[in-house]
């Protein structure tokens, strides 16, 4: 367990919760631009995540309805899956996608209560190949070091969507891939239907407020 | 062990000329290896990786709770800081050894400024005055140098690593200078103490990155390789992997992007 392992432990926490911590540069964000998207979501997110006065399921729900409108999950979806995106039935890629949220939905949803305060602030934004956008942002944290949160972004019927959120170069979208092929490889379609279906069956019931604050004490 | 291109023998032998003018190349070691190339020895890392984590829920992550409890954040960020300046000969070596002569300028100025008036390393006085810290190692001059990572490799108790890395750690190791002064028993318990600090500082990370994975193994490989490739290609931002294959459309038709007709919006 070098040093390299313990950098990338922070990488993956924030693969499971990227939306946890980023915070707006100003309330008023033009949504017709990419830029604006994130800032109008992050700056949503963290109004909720700081909002004392919600419950942590009232967050939770909060919070996932923002993500909702702003990620596009059928694009990624396809992009997750890519050419095995091909095998699946109709049904099965409809399945797919409502486990699919509903597992990130729950990613989330674990980890409301971890919000301290950290800020977000957009780095730059600049124009991908065939249209994409890439926005730049920066989480700053007290007494740690910043971290990088990239987000894609793909106009979708006339709307900015974001389509995959890139931390410390580490992006979803490619480790998700990573792991579904992994999965889809040593028993197809079904197999993957029903290790979404069972891990989101379980139901990983979220942490208690106390309990999620104690074990917030380091982020 | 895959040698893409001459440019790394080209590059030994202008080194021991003493000259480090090796200029990057288009791409540096780009992970341009297929999923079953990159992890050929799968069943054996997963049985390490395995043992690492048996090892880590049993023995590492209750030490590392423990000293967490004792330890205010502060004292862990210290003693973090200092095993990181201790490490700072490895970074300037690499910083020359890849022609990046200002990194190397501005990791030696913090090494400097961090061992004296940072007390040996403890207080970080080198970041606020805008010396930055940039990672680097022998394993990513490798990739630097144009060498792909190779196989990846889990190894017992050190975890996530690649040939090309491995490779690199044991280099580091020569230039690891407090290990030419330090016995070997201070040097191990030191190891020891980085090991459980280090992890008291990612305790919630690490359980949270296992609950959101559906395959660890293949979530700690693939964000590894990505960070690996990251550094080597010095990425401050976006991600490193091959954007067509990543976003395109020849993994699948449908991905294309739908609005390919209209032109790019100007935000």
């Amino acid at each position: 367990m070098i040093r390299t392992i313990a950098a990338l432990a922070t990488v993956l926490m924030l693969v499971a919760a990227p939306l946890r911590a980023s915070a707006a540069d100003t309330p008023s964000a033009d949504t017709n631009t990419p830029r604006g998207v994130v800032q109008a979501t992050t700056g949503a997110v963290i109004e909720v995540l700081a909002n004392r006065g919600f419950s942590t399921d009232e967050k939770r729900h909060h919070v996932e309805g923002i993500v909702y409108a702003r990620v596009d999950f059928a694009t990624l979806s396809k992009l997750v899956l890519a050419r095995f995106w091909n095998e699946l039935s109709e049904a099965q890629r409809t399945h797919f996608m409502e486990e699919f949220r509903e597992n990130l939905s729950a990613t989330y949803g674990r980890n409301v209560e971890s919000y301290k305060n950290q800020k977000v602030t957009i780095v730059d934004d600049h124009a991908e190949p065939r249209g994409d956008w890439t926005v730049r942002t920066k989480i700053v944290r007290n007494g740690a070091d910043d971290i990088n949160v990239d987000y894609r972004l793909r106009q979708i019927d006339g709307t900015w969507k974001i389509i995959d959120i890139i931390i410390e170069n580490v992006s979803l979208v490619a480790n998700f891939r990573s792991q579904f092929q992994e999965i889809m490889s040593n028993g197809g379609a079904t197999r993957l239907l029903q290790v979404l279906h069972d891990k989101n069956a379980r139901g990983e019931p979220l942490k208690a407020p106390a309990a999620a604050a104690a074990a917030g004490a380091k982020s | 062990m895959i040698w893409t291109s001459t440019r790394v023998a080209l590059c030994l032998a202008v080194l021991t000329t003493g000259l480090a003018a090796c200029g990057p190349p288009a791409t540096r070691g780009h992970l341009v290896q297929t999923r079953t190339d990159y992890d050929p020895l799968q069943p054996l890392n997963r049985k390490v990786f395995w043992f690492n984590d048996r090892l880590d829920v049993y023995v590492l992550a209750p030490v590392a709770k423990g000293w967490n409890r004792v330890a205010p954040d502060p004292v862990q960020r210290s003693l973090s800081n200092f095993f990181v300046n201790l490490r700072s000969p490895i970074v300037i070596v690499n910083d020359v050894l890849q022609g990046k002569v200002k990194n190397g300028a501005s990791d030696f100025g913090r090494f400097a400024v961090n061992t004296t008036v940072g007390v040996v390393g403890f207080f970080d006085y080198a970041t606020p005055l805008g010396l930055e810290q940039h990672v680097e190692d022998f394993g990513q001059t490798l990739g630097w140098w144009g060498l792909t990572p190779g196989a990846y490799f889990v190894i017992p108790l050190l975890g996530p690593s690649s040939v090309r890395d491995i490779v690199g750690l044991m280099a580091d190791s020569v230039t690891n200078v407090s290990s030419w002064f330090a016995p070997w028993d201070a040097l191990a318990a030191a190891r020891v103490v980085d090991t459980i600090n280090t992890r008291a500082l990612f305790l919630q990370q690490v359980e949270e990155a296992k609950r959101a994975s559906f395959d660890y193994y293949v979530f700690v490989r693939d964000a590894y390789l990505q960070r690996r490739n990251a550094l080597v290609n010095d990425r401050v931002g976006g991600t490193n992997i091959d954007q067509e294959g990543l976003y395109g459309p020849e993994a699948n038709d449908e991905l294309y992007h739908p609005n390919l007709d209209a032109p790019p919006l100007q935000p």
